[in-house]
Formats: C-alpha cells, structure tokens, sequence
C-alpha cells in the first residue's frame, strides 16, 4: 500500500490541485458574486509588484528623457500635458452642468468641486484573459479610490469604474467593454434610451432599442444617461456603427467607444458619487 | 530552499516580462505566454509535481489579474505543468527541435484547455485578438525553445567555472 501511495504521489498532488480550483471556482458562483478574501489577498500581493515594475521603467524613460532630451523642454511640456489634461476632463464634464445652472456663484462653485475630485492614474496593466475586461490602475485605497468610481480618458471619454478588489495602492477597473458591464445611456441627439454592454471584443452593444424605433442611426453618438445611479450623465461613450433590424422585439445596434484600449495610459477618476455630481 | 528561491525569482521575472510586454503593446500579451515558460522550464528541471504546484500558482496570478472566476487559467495551467514533467521524464526534450515542439505542442494544448473552460464558465467565446492568439504556441515555443538553450549554456559555463 505505501509502495502504491509513493507511485501514485504525483498523481494524487494533481487531483487535490485541480480539486482545490475546482472548489474555488465553484464558490465563487454565481457569477457576480464578490472577489474571494484568496484573490483580493492574491492581487494585493502581486499588483503592487506590477506598480513597482511600471513605476521603475517609467523612472528609466524618465531619466533618459530628462538628463538626455531637452531636459527644460520636456519639462514644459509634461507640465502642459498636465493642464491640458485637467482642462479637458474639466471642459467636458462642466458642458452639461453649466446649461443647468443659472448663478454664476453655483457655476464658480461646482467648477471648484469637480476640479478637485479628478484623480490622475496610471493604468499598470490589463486583463490576463482578456484584455477588453479589465484594467489595474496605479491608485488605490489610500488614495480615497472606492467601488464605483467613473473612469474617463485622457479626451473625456468613458472607460468604464472602479470594482473591485481594491489595494491599497492600486485598484480594477471594469472597461465598457466587458460584457458584463451595463450602462443607461442615450443617443446624443434623438435621446432614445438604452443599455450599452461590450462584447468582450473591443466594441459595445447598444441594447433595448425597439424596432420600431427609426431615430436611431449610424454615427450618431452615444452619452451617459445618469439612470444607473453610477454614471454621470452627459459622458461621451461611443459612436453607433452598426443598426441591424432583427426578428425579434429589439435592434441589434454595435457602437464603437471612443476610448481606445491601445492608447489607455492616463486615465482620469471621478472622486464624486453621482449624486454629489450635479 | 534554493528551490524556493529560484521559483521564486522565475515567477517575479515572467510578471516583469508580462507586465513589460503589456505597456510595449497589449496585443503583445496575446502572442507571448510568459507563465507558460516558467512553467515549463520548472516541470523540466525538477519534474511534475513542481510544474503542477508552479503551475497552480502562476494561473492563480493570471486569474489574479482577470475580471471573472478564479481558478480557470489555474486549472488549464496546473494540468499543463504536471503533463510537462511527466512527459519530459519519458522523453528526451533537451535538443532544440524537439523542446521547440514540446512547447509548442503544451502551450497550445493548455490555450485549448483555458478556451474551453472559459467558453464553459462564461458561455462566451475568447478574445481572439483578431487570430493572434493563434500564434502564442508558435511564437512561445520559439522564444522559450531559445531561451531554455540559452540558460542551459550559461549554467554549464558557471559551473565550469566554478570548477
């Protein structure tokens, strides 16, 4: 029997392994039930390795930008960068908020506000299995990052919220792209209402449009409604590609988001809950 | 705990190169499989039981870093590590060609396991990357093909000289 046993270790190792994934798996049903302590425990471990190594390698390109590269220049230019950046999340946040107010107090006020709740990040990584899902950015916990936190691009656009797990210095963010995201939205200019969820592939679906409904149409733009309770309204989301007529209740409608995946560095978190916004 | 110490330093360099072909460019991470290697190259050098454990906890660290159930890269990854030392204790897999489609062979069998599990789990297909993804067992088995050579030469030379 020991004999056996010693044959077999290698094997018996393999199922209790696959045994314990399975169990986790299995806990972890329904879907979208919270992160287990073991993943939040798990991220928090190895996300700060993931910071340390983006901190590191933009301090490398920093030093040969700097020391190498027209050091006053480069300097000028991250400064405006900076600015620029603020400007433009300030710019486009404010454009729908203005119309509704009528002092010039109440506008010089909410500008105040909003000016000190965007907080710039890093994003320090991607989704492992897909990387239209989820991102980790550079900021966390002690931060003042929470769950549900709106996540807009360096133009303004919509990137998705923050979800959890949350470390202290680094945070997930869920993309529109995934597709268990949901968000109200509407077309821009004939406000008809829908859902926008991503098809995992890089694009979205704009969901619950009727098909009687002839208003909505290609290259039409896509904002934030403010129905979900999370989201803002008046965010730019995407642009509609494609309007299929189906057979069942419903147009099939693609939209394109205007953030691009490839080009997602800074990003910009809205530190303000929705009803804080306007 | 050398061994320890060793798994270790391997587990933190495949996350640098993850992380660093992440921000170079994300389809990047679609092409190479960095776990894999480590994975691999740990079942080779010291056997099944080491490439199932390594390999529990390096897709552990993927799922880590995934939006959806824990446990799926895990289990793909575990059953890959197990295979790839038990394989490599039958067979030869040292010469160049034949570690080349050894790793092409695991990484492409473990690709399919992990589609499948998560077609199974979130009844939606994978993220292709427009076929990308269908070059990670070419393109991992001759960067890991490449490497492994490389390192076993550097070792030989250490320990010539150390001699």
């Amino acid at each position: 029997m020991p004999f056996l046993l010693k044959k077999k270790k290698s094997l018996i190792i393999l199922v209790v392994l696959i045994f314990f994934q399975l169990i986790l798996i299995s806990i972890q049903v329904p879907l979208d039930r919270e992160e287990s302590y073991f993943e939040k425990a798990i991220f928090s471990i190895f996300s700060p390795v993931q910071h340390g190594i983006v901190y590191f390698f933009q301090k490398i390109g920093n030093i040969w930008k700097n020391y190498f590269y027209l050091r006053n220049v480069q300097d000028q230019n991250e400064e405006m960068k900076k600015e620029m950046f603020f400007l433009l999340q300030e710019n486009n946040l404010l454009r729908t908020a203005m119309q509704k107010y009528k002092s010039e107090k109440e506008i010089r006020d909410t500008l105040s506000k909003i000016h000190k709740n965007i907080l710039p990040a890093r994003v320090i990584g991607f989704d492992a299995s897909n990387f239209y899902k989820s991102a980790t950015i550079n900021k966390g916990a002690l931060d003042g990052i929470r769950k549900n936190m709106v996540v807009l691009d360096k133009h303004s656009n919509l990137v998705g919220r923050v979800i959890e797990p949350i470390s202290f210095k680094e945070a997930r963010i869920q993309l529109v792209t995934d597709s268990e995201s949901g968000i109200s939205v509407f077309s821009q200019k004939e406000k008809v209402p829908g859902v926008l969820t991503g098809d995992a592939k890089g694009q979205c679906f704009l969901n619950y449009i009727e098909i009687t409904d002839e208003e909505v149409k290609e290259g039409g733009r896509v904002i934030t409604s403010g129905f979900d309770g999370i989201f803002p309204p008046g965010i730019n989301v995407g642009e509609i590609l494609s309007v299929i007529p189906s057979t069942s209740l419903f147009k099939t409608i693609k939209v394109k988001p205007f953030f691009e995946i490839r080009n997602l560095d800074h990003v910009a978190v809205i530190m303000l809950d929705i009803n804080e916004f306007f | 705990m050398r061994d320890f110490i060793e798994i270790t330093l391997g587990i933190v360099i495949a996350l640098i190169f993850y992380t660093v072909l992440a921000k170079i460019s994300i389809s990047l991470i679609q092409i190479f499989n960095v776990f894999s290697l480590v994975i691999i190259y740990f079942a080779l050098d010291k056997g099944e039981i080491y490439g199932a454990c390594i390999g529990t906890f390096c897709g552990l660290i993927q799922d880590s870093f995934s939006l959806g159930v824990f446990g799926v890269a895990g289990i793909a990854q575990t059953i890959m590590g197990f295979t790839a030392g038990y394989i490599s204790r039958k067979i030869n897999v040292l010469p160049l060609r034949r570690n080349f489609l050894f790793i092409f062979v695991l990484v492409g069998f473990e690709l399919l396991l992990w589609a499948l599990l998560y077609s199974f789990i979130f009844s939606e297909t994978i993220n292709t990357g427009k076929g990308l993804i269908f070059f990670q067992p070419l393109s991992t088995a001759l960067l890991g093909s490449i490497l492994f050579i490389l390192i076993r030469k550097f070792k030989n030379l250490a320990s010539k000289q150390n001699k």
